[in-house]
């Protein structure tokens, strides 16, 4: 009683926060399209966005659960939680966070389950590329985490409990193979005069499960994971402001496990530490009605240390430490006139990584980039605006890459519009593909290096009579240079009344010069060396559609579907032209048609989603979420090289997820759940969804009443 | 083409009654050689199969080689492995011919790029190639080179479809072959099974060849 008076006492009055409408509305602002404040109805390509009551509802924990729900997204699962845009691999997307792009990619890949989204306000996902805008990655498109600002006098906190059993099917807590997570969260928000401070804490402990029939051994691990985020804001004056965001991220893992090679069973201990550190300092300045400049710095590092140990080859154990750095300032100027807006932007970058997998952990890794970006938006009265881009990254590694981009969009009626863009997007390669120096003493020996070491290594390899065979690919090495991509997206968006909107997009992405590993040399021993290469062409196209329905303000509905081709363009000309091969049922070889190819592997075809939620006055609500994937290729089993009809395909998926909600009262509101409700698992192919998960949460929320103006 | 295909339909058509009349279970896993036209398959031919591991626990076999006639089609003793009786030596993913260092034969051997059938006779410019075992074949070892593709993390090999073996035999006719699978019972396993199988069932060769015995070059 004492207690809950003394709450009271330090919080004049508290309230559960107010309702917003679940649907989208055209007047919801987002800023990733543009690199400043639209409204939807504004902005010249679709953007996907997430509100965090939506993300809170679904009840999910890490960028992952959230993202896997999301229309045109695909989930992969090497290297961590990666995920697929477009047909895009991981290392195509851009993840940013307030602007500012996210570190630590594993072979490409940003693991997305290590994200926690507890003090994440809104996602928003434009697809299709813009590195007009952001640079280096942002092929696919561009995903951006946005933080919660410092509000009202706010306190917060949450607890979370899940179990699951993926033997029984439904999770018995401290049974033998239970898999338990614990959630808790604290957030708060305070000011200090003029001062405007948030804290977010969260903190998650998460069993792994050992359910692997056979050997391979690819499970969600056992982690303990800490995320502060602590963001302050200061007004200066009344032109000018600072704001501050910092976030910690601390990863353990700790697993036994086996691998296999080669037939061998080798068991292992393995054990990783994932430290993450995110300062961003924004200044912003009003000079004039007109005028508004941005100053951005940036700091950010990333640091893993993975140890391997067998059990049978101790001598093999290993130990890997990668550690990266990133640097940035950034300036950007945003002039307005009554009709057009001209934005831009001059930013200057270093990038510094070590490693053990490179050639020592002490010699530092460094890529300065020097960039100037330019955006021109221009408004025909109410029917169009257009915006014109363009960007160009210096490199001091590779050479230059200039990013253009042009998009429109034109309101043919109040509840229909159109929107087209065509747009450049690149990657740069990246620490591993020019320094990696590893050699994998366990499964066969193989080698890799990145292009900056493999010519000279191999070479003097070659003088010590170590190397067999030099294949054709060693000639051809040389300095790698940045993958593009051409994309292009039209769509419709048609809104005939405030509660239905349906939206069709298609879009193309031509690739080029995309990085692959190729075998460069044999060594005498038989031992495979490999390096990088500029090699592939590929293409992916497909069409994206969603449909929002608002029910006499209780219901929603909201539906999504995507139809995805792709392929490897050298592939399917070899395929017209007769030079591709399969196998017919009985053994015998005979060619290929082009009905039988595939395309890229890992892809499944179709993909939809199905959201339907009930949500009431009191905030009472259920919230489910079916969500489907059709099968997708995972290895080539007719030795062909292609992946084509008679391939090994992982087996397509139904997901249901459940959701309710229930205010307990003012201040106390009650969550639980059932993830996977369909038991959805699939150890070798996904093996980061973890079977039927129940979990019950419980958020109390004391907010201050006397700030709100 | 066509004829082969009606052939082999009527063939099938022939069979198929005759196991009306005696209902026999073909053994899939068994050792077998069947001709029906000019090609013969062969199945489950054991290669040097997996006996066990070693010291570092790698699965290995006996290091014995199965000696084949493509001429007779059968499988010759290892006493005779120093005669022209044999054509084709197998062990493992090692295929020898009966030349240089291999044999006291006239045998050569070069990859097609090509379905086995598009193969109707040998270019006159074609190069055989010799063995010089035990470090190089003149069909050569490794992923990707000449008849097939290992794949390390599913642990499976496969013969790569359009790749034809052309054989000069040891008395210096010619065959052409196909390589069809590396398994018992001529499936493959699932990328999923369990490593036991995939050691136990594999080096079981399945294989199709047509023979010229008239010493020319067409098939």
């Amino acid at each position: 009683m004492r207690t809950s008076a003394v709450l009271l006492l330090l919080i004049a009055a508290t309230q559960v926060m107010a309702q917003a409408d679940t649907l989208l509305s055209l007047e919801e602002v987002v800023v990733t399209a543009t690199r400043q404040e639209r409204r939807l109805g504004n902005i010249t390509i679709p953007v996907n966005l997430i509100q965090r009551r939506i993300i809170q509802q679904a009840g999910s924990l890490r960028l992952k659960d959230i993202l896997q729900e999301q229309p045109g997204i695909q989930l992969t699962s090497n290297f961590g939680t990666g995920i697929q845009m477009q047909g895009l691999n991981p290392e195509h997307t851009l993840i940013l966070l307030d602007g500012q792009p996210l570190i630590g990619r594993t072979s490409g890949v940003l693991d997305v389950s290590r994200i926690a989204v507890a003090g994440i306000k809104r996602i928003e996902i434009v697809k299709g590329p813009s590195s007009s805008l952001y640079g280096s990655e942002a092929m696919a498109g561009v995903i951006n985490l946005i933080t919660e600002n410092p509000s009202l006098p706010l306190l917060e906190a949450s607890l979370r409990y899940g179990v699951a059993d993926p033997d029984q099917g439904w999770g018995v807590p401290f049974k033998n193979n239970s898999f338990q997570q614990t959630e808790a969260t604290v957030d708060a928000s305070y000011s200090i005069r003029k001062l405007k401070v948030k804290h977010n804490n969260n903190l998650l402990f998460a069993d792994g499960v050992s359910f692997r029939p056979f050997s391979q051994v690819r499970v969600p691990r056992p982690i303990h994971r800490i995320t502060h985020q602590t963001s302050i804001q200061q007004n200066l004056g009344n032109k000018a402001g600072l704001k501050i965001l910092g976030r910690i991220n601390q990863d353990r893992f700790q697993q036994e496990f086996s691998v296999s090679n080669n037939g061998m069973i080798i068991d292992s201990y393995g054990r990783e530490l994932n430290n993450e550190l995110n300062i961003q300092p924004t200044l912003f300045f009003r000079l004039s009605e007109k005028i508004r400049l941005h100053t951005r710095g940036y700091l950010t590092s990333y640091s893993g240390d993975q140890l391997l140990r067998f059990v049978q080859k101790p001598d093999s154990s290993y130990r890997d430490r990668f550690e990266q750095r990133l640097f940035r300032i950034e300036e950007q100027i945003d002039f307005k006139k009554e009709n057009y807006t001209i934005t831009a932007g001059v930013g200057y970058q270093v990038e510094q990584a070590n490693s053990t997998r490179y050639d020592a952990l002490a010699n530092q890794k460094q890529n300065n980039v020097s960039y100037v970006f330019a955006q021109w938006e221009l408004k025909g009265g109410d029917k169009w605006i257009s915006i014109l881009g363009a960007r160009y990254d210096h490199h001091t590694l590779f050479s230059g890459a200039v990013t253009p981009k042009w998009s429109l969009r034109y309101k043919a009626k109040p509840s229909l519009s159109f929107t087209a863009s065509v747009g450049q997007g690149f990657k740069a390669p990246d620490f591993r593909q020019l320094y990696l120096n590893f050699t994998n003493t366990v499964a066969g020996g193989y080698s890799v290096f990145g292009t900056q070491d493999a010519i000279r290594v191999i070479n003097a390899l070659n003088r010590l009579g170590q190397i067999a065979e030099l294949k054709p690919d060693f000639t051809k090495l040389t300095t790698l240079s940045p993958e593009h991509a051409t994309g292009i997206n039209v769509s419709a968006q048609y809104t005939p009344t405030p509660a239905i909107t349906w939206q069709v997009s298609i879009f193309r992405n031509d690739i080029q010069s995309l990085i692959d590993v190729r075998q460069v040399a044999t060594r005498v021993d038989g031992s495979q060396l490999f390096s990088y290469l500029n090699v592939n062409r590929a293409f992916t196209q497909g069409v994206e559609t969603s449909f929002q329905w608002q029910l006499q303000k209780k219901w929603s509905i909201n539906a999504g579907y995507q139809l995805l081709l792709t392929g490897d363009k050298e592939e399917w000309e070899r395929i017209k032209q007769g030079k591709e091969y399969i196998r017919e049922s009985n053994g015998s070889s005979r060619v290929m048609n082009k009905k039988d190819y595939i395309g890229l592997p890992n892809r499944s075809k179709q993909q939809a989603q199905l959201k339907i939620k009930y949500e009431d006055k009191e905030s009472r609500y259920v919230y489910m979420r079916l969500l489907y994937r059709s099968r997708w290729t995972v290895a080539n089993s007719n030795g062909n090289g292609v992946h084509d009809v008679q391939d090994e395909y992982a087996k397509g998926f139904m997901q249901l997820h459940i959701t309710g909600g229930l205010p307990l009262s003012n201040t106390i509101a009650l969550q639980a759940g059932i993830d996977n409700v369909l038991n959805y698992q699939d150890v070798f192919y996904l093996p980061n969804v973890a079977g039927r998960t129940v979990f019950v949460t419980l958020r109390a929320t004391l907010e201050s009443k006397q700030s709100k103006k | 083409m066509r004829a082969i295909l009606v052939s082999a339909a009527v063939l099938l058509s022939i069979t198929s009654c005759e196991k009306d009349k005696l209902p026999k279970t073909v053994d899939q896993r068994a050792y077998a050689v069947e001709t029906i036209g000019k090609i013969t398959t062969v199945k489950n031919l054991p290669a040097d199969t997996i006996i066990g591991t070693n010291s570092i626990g790698q699965p290995v076999g006996a290091g014995r080689y199965s000696f084949f006639s493509l001429e007779t089609g059968q499988w010759i003793s290892n006493a005779d492995s120093n005669s022209t009786k044999w054509d084709l030596a197998f062990a493992g993913t090692v295929v020898r011919i009966n030349n240089a260092t291999s044999g006291p034969g006239a045998g050569g051997a070069f990859v097609f790029n090509g379905t086995f059938e598009s193969l109707s006779s040998i270019s006159a410019d074609s190069v055989f190639r010799l063995d010089n075992h035990p470090v190089a074949y003149a069909i050569p070892r490794g992923s990707g080179r000449a008849w097939y593709t290992y794949d390390g993390p599913t642990n499976l090999l496969t013969p790569i479809p359009g790749r034809t073996l052309v054989i000069r035999t040891a008395t210096g006719k010619f065959a052409k072959v196909e390589m069809l699978n590396y398994y018992r019972g001529g499936q493959t396993p699932s990328a999923t099974a369990a490593d036991s199988v995939k050691t136990r069932d594999q080096r079981f060769l399945h294989f199709r060849y047509t023979y010229q015995g008239n010493g020319t070059t067409q098939f």
